[in-house]
């Protein structure tokens, strides 16, 4: 059965070429303009997942209020900001909400297509039994390159998809130095250096929550990063 | 020229005041003066015809002789020794009348006293002939001798002479010339005195010897064998008159003289024959104080010299006034003393009996009075107007200075405000009513409108990104559709155009937004401790790598820089210089990276070689969409330098460019130790 995207964008244009572009993957696509007629179409059908826009209309943080209402009804459901403010403290808001991944406007759709298509692929993972493939250690970590999930002495680390990326990216090859554009491309995405930085900034919280004394990513300045291995 | 300058130059014009006062004064004194000369004229006027009664006294009009033969016999107030000498005769010594001689000027002078006629005869002689008794005896004096010889006759008698000649200095028989030829004349006593290039003679000749008219001959003569140049006071056969004051006409002058009075009778030839009275000194006249008095002589007209008043040393007045008064005019004139400041009033006027004038009087008067109340005035004019004058620039001096310190202080505060972009401060004068409060007030008023302007530049490209961020998506995701379409050849070309445009449209944006992004990193960044040698050594490497057709040095001063911060931040910022020097530098130039420590900050530099940075652009180079480029390298936003002052100002820091030798330098100054990174303060302000 085709998936459901829902796509809750005030531009209708951009609305339009998204549906398109979705559609052509085989996915069937619902565009809404506004919170309230989504909310009320998902009232009878969840979608299997929303594209929303953060800013709708004159609701300025309209988006944020769907995500947060849809994460109180569905706390699996996979929710993607893709939206035109870029700035560090909304991505955070974000994804704090329990959003999946926060994207902008920058990115092009053959990217999207493929974050899409591997939050479903995560999805569907996460139905089947944990099997042994496609699983990486390095040391303390284990990544799962199925589920996209990853594990910090055993525990789980919550990453978006694009931490999630950047740190297979890192571990896979420990100790080489993974200079911007390399990460950029294995995140899907076209990111500027102060981005990878909030990002590796934020991978590395995560990690410390975990465990505070975390410092297997470490800074190469003026070259990149690289993943150190004990 | 500054406002204190121009107002003491203003306040010089109250020197028009004490000028002014002069003018007054001025004109004040010509009217009395005027009124003065008024006066002595018609007392000049009452004593001319007075002394028409008198006239018998003055000589009666006589052409058979010239002035020049006539000779002035002068009154001596004491009796001079006959030695030679002069200096016993109460005359000055400009009383000696000159004659043209054959060795040089001959000087001489005859005077009365009780009875007797002397006379003084100075006489340049190269070469002094005595005369030998035989040739005294011959002809009573020598004609191979040189002798003075002293004429004179009571026409219609025939002449006579009395000849000196001397046969050795010293007291010599002087010989008279009669009827009967030369003889010895024992009354006349006289002196002969050799002096350096001449002789001189007096004598003592009693009155009753002479005649009613004199003149003076001298013989020199080269050598006893020659005949000698005969050199005389008349032209004539016969001497002129003598002339002197007539008893009668002073007893008649003296009667009518008054104090500071000088009274002057005078034949029809201008020949002193009468005078009474004295112009008092002008000793008073300083009362007026030596500032004023200069002060005054220098704006007030000035009169002949007062020494011109002075009766004339040879007896004859011949001032113009005089003279005129001799045509029969009445005329006056004044004097001043120069040294004392004192003005002498003289008015002449004309004795006429019938139709003839017969002579003139001349009476002259001091005015001591107007002088004084001139200069009593005169002081007081003066005390008061440079009095005036000092308060007035002193006044103005100190507007001056109060009104140029209140301009003075509000450029200051404007240029501070611009400096350091604190434009919303207030500024001085802001409350005061009058113009510079206004132009305080403008001042405030531009700058206000300025940093508003800033803020605005500031945000404006991060909020024209964001807005164009949304069309640019509705463009790149329908430039992305449409390449699923089927599309023919052209087509695609057109497409892979248009995205080409969106991608750099994209580009340009996020550099755009760049800005907001690095303050909101900076805001949320923890400061780390880093090794900034460290650093800079890998970046170095890092550049090496990425711009291959530059080289790139690196000095390090400090063996480890330990501070704290956000290196990634701070790299970012050497990006941003780097990536500058690069654009301005060519292919195979070296730039150079340098860190070093000064007074507990870190100075990280990167020098290029290149153009020179325009003046004018310094201060503003590191300001939002500021760019030193021109036009045409459109991917310069003049955002780069902005992201790299905020980073620095973001640590504490600031950053600086200078131009050095065939380069530019920009150097950031962070300190060694800080606290949390904070915003700048231009940040701040949005």
């Amino acid at each position: 059965m085709a998936k459901r995207i829902a796509i809750v964008e005030d531009e209708a244009a951009i609305r339009e070429n998204y549906a398109a572009a979705f559609s052509r993957e085989g996915y069937v696509v619902d565009g809404y303009d506004a919170r309230q007629p989504a909310l009320d179409a998902f009232e009878s059908r969840l979608p299997d997942l929303v594209v929303i826009d953060v800013n709708l209309k004159d609701d300025v943080e309209g988006g944020f209020e769907l995500c947060r209402e849809l994460r109180s009804r569905a706390a699996d459901l996979p929710i993607i900001f893709l939206t035109a403010r870029d700035s560090e403290f909304d991505a955070v808001s974000g994804l704090r909400l329990g959003a999946d991944d926060y994207l902008t406007k920058d990115i092009s759709l053959p990217h999207l297509m493929a974050r899409v298509a591997a939050l479903f692929r995560r999805m569907d993972a996460m139905q089947k039994p944990q099997g042994s493939t496609g699983r990486i250690t390095r040391g303390d970590l284990s990544i799962d390159t199925e589920r996209m999930t990853v594990h910090w002495q055993d525990q789980p680390v919550g990453l978006t998809l694009t931490e999630f990326w950047l740190v297979h990216a890192l571990a896979r090859y420990p100790g080489h130095v993974k200079n911007r554009q390399q990460l950029m491309d294995a995140a899907q995405a076209v990111l500027d250096d102060n981005t990878i930085t909030s990002h590796v900034k934020r991978i590395r919280r995560k990690f410390h929550a975990i465990d505070s004394s975390f410092d297997s990513i470490e800074t190469v300045y003026g070259m990149g990063y690289r993943w150190i291995s004990d | 020229m500054n406002l204190r300058r121009q107002l003491l130059l203003v306040s010089l014009l109250t020197l028009m005041l004490p000028w002014a006062g002069c003018e007054f004064i001025r004109e004040t004194e010509i009217a009395l003066r005027d009124g003065q000369r008024q006066m002595l004229a018609d007392t000049a006027r009452a004593i001319a015809g007075s002394m028409v009664q008198h006239s018998e006294e003055f000589p009666v009009r006589d052409k058979s002789y010239g002035t020049g033969d006539q000779l002035y016999v002068h009154r001596l107030e004491s009796r001079p020794k006959i030695d030679g000498y002069f200096d016993d005769w109460t005359l000055p010594a400009d009383s000696l009348r000159s004659i043209r001689g054959a060795d040089g000027p001959i000087r001489f002078a005859v005077a009365s006293y009780a009875q007797a006629t002397y006379l003084y005869v100075e006489v340049m002689d190269r070469s002094v002939v005595y005369a030998t008794p035989q040739s005294l005896l011959v002809d009573g004096a020598s004609r191979f001798a040189d002798r003075v010889t002293l004429a004179s006759s009571s026409p219609p008698y025939l002449r006579e002479a009395i000849s000196f000649a001397a046969e050795a200095p010293g007291r010599i028989i002087s010989y008279r010339q009669s009827a009967y030829g030369f003889e010895p004349e024992p009354t006349i006593s006289a002196f002969w005195q050799d002096i350096p290039g001449g002789y001189r003679v007096e004598a003592r000749i009693p009155s009753g010897l002479l005649g009613t008219h004199l003149g003076l001959s001298v013989q020199n003569t080269p050598n006893a064998q020659q005949a000698g140049t005969r050199s005389s006071s008349f032209t004539g056969r016969t001497p002129g008159r003598a002339m002197s004051n007539i008893e009668e006409l002073d007893r008649i002058a003296a009667l009518y003289v008054q104090s500071d009075t000088r009274l002057i009778l005078t034949d029809f030839r201008g020949w002193r024959i009468g005078a009474a009275g004295e112009l008092a000194p002008g000793g008073g006249a300083q009362s007026g104080g030596g500032l004023a008095r200069r002060v005054y002589d220098l704006l007030v007209e000035q009169g002949r010299e007062a020494a011109f008043a002075e009766p004339d040393p040879l007896g004859r007045e011949q001032q113009p006034y005089v003279s005129a008064a001799l045509e029969g005019r009445e005329t006056g004139t004044w004097f001043r003393n120069a040294s004392t400041g004192t003005a002498i009033v003289a008015v002449a006027a004309p004795v006429t009996v019938g139709d003839e004038v017969v002579g003139a009087v001349v009476l002259q008067r001091g005015t001591q009075a107007i002088l004084s109340q001139r200069n009593e005035g005169l002081s007081r004019l003066i005390n008061v107007t440079l009095l005036t004058t000092l308060v007035v620039a002193g006044a103005l001096l100190g507007y001056a200075t109060w009104l140029s310190r209140r301009i003075r202080a509000l450029s200051i505060a404007a240029e501070d405000a611009l400096e350091t972009e604190n434009l919303s401060s207030a500024l001085p004068s802001a409350l005061a009513d009058d113009e510079i409060g206004d132009l305080s007030r403008s001042f405030s008023w531009v700058l206000q409108q300025l940093g508003e302007y800033n803020a605005y530049l500031r945000s404006l490209a991060s909020k024209l990104s964001h807005e164009l961020r949304t069309p640019l998506a509705i463009v790149t995701s329908s430039l992305e559709n449409l390449e699923h379409e089927p599309l023919n050849e052209a087509s695609h070309g057109y497409t892979a155009r248009a995205r080409e445009g969106a991608d750099r449209l994209r580009r340009i944006l996020s550099a755009m937004s760049e800005a907001s992004r690095v303050e909101e990193l900076m805001a949320h960044a923890e400061p780390e401790p880093f090794d900034m040698r460290a650093v800079l050594e890998s970046t170095t490497a890092a550049y090496r790598d990425v711009y291959r057709n530059r080289l790139f040095g690196l000095v390090c001063k400090v063996d480890s820089a330990q501070s704290t911060g956000s290196p990634e931040l701070l790299i970012q910022m050497l990006d941003k210089l780097v990536d500058n020097a690069v654009d301005f530098s060519e292919e195979g130039d070296t730039i150079t990276l340098s860190l070093e420590e000064k007074d507990q900050e870190l100075l990280v530099s990167v020098t290029n070689p290149g153009p020179e940075l325009p003046e004018r652009m310094r201060s503003q180079m590191f300001d939002s969409m500021v760019s030193v480029r021109s036009g045409e390298e459109s991917r310069h936003l003049g955002l780069g330098l902005y992201v790299a002052r905020l980073i620095a100002e973001g640590h504490g820091g600031r950053i600086a460019a200078e131009n050095v030798d065939g380069g530019v330098r920009f150097t950031v100054a962070i300190p060694r130790h800080q606290g949390p990174l904070s915003r700048s303060d231009s940040v701040r302000n949005l």
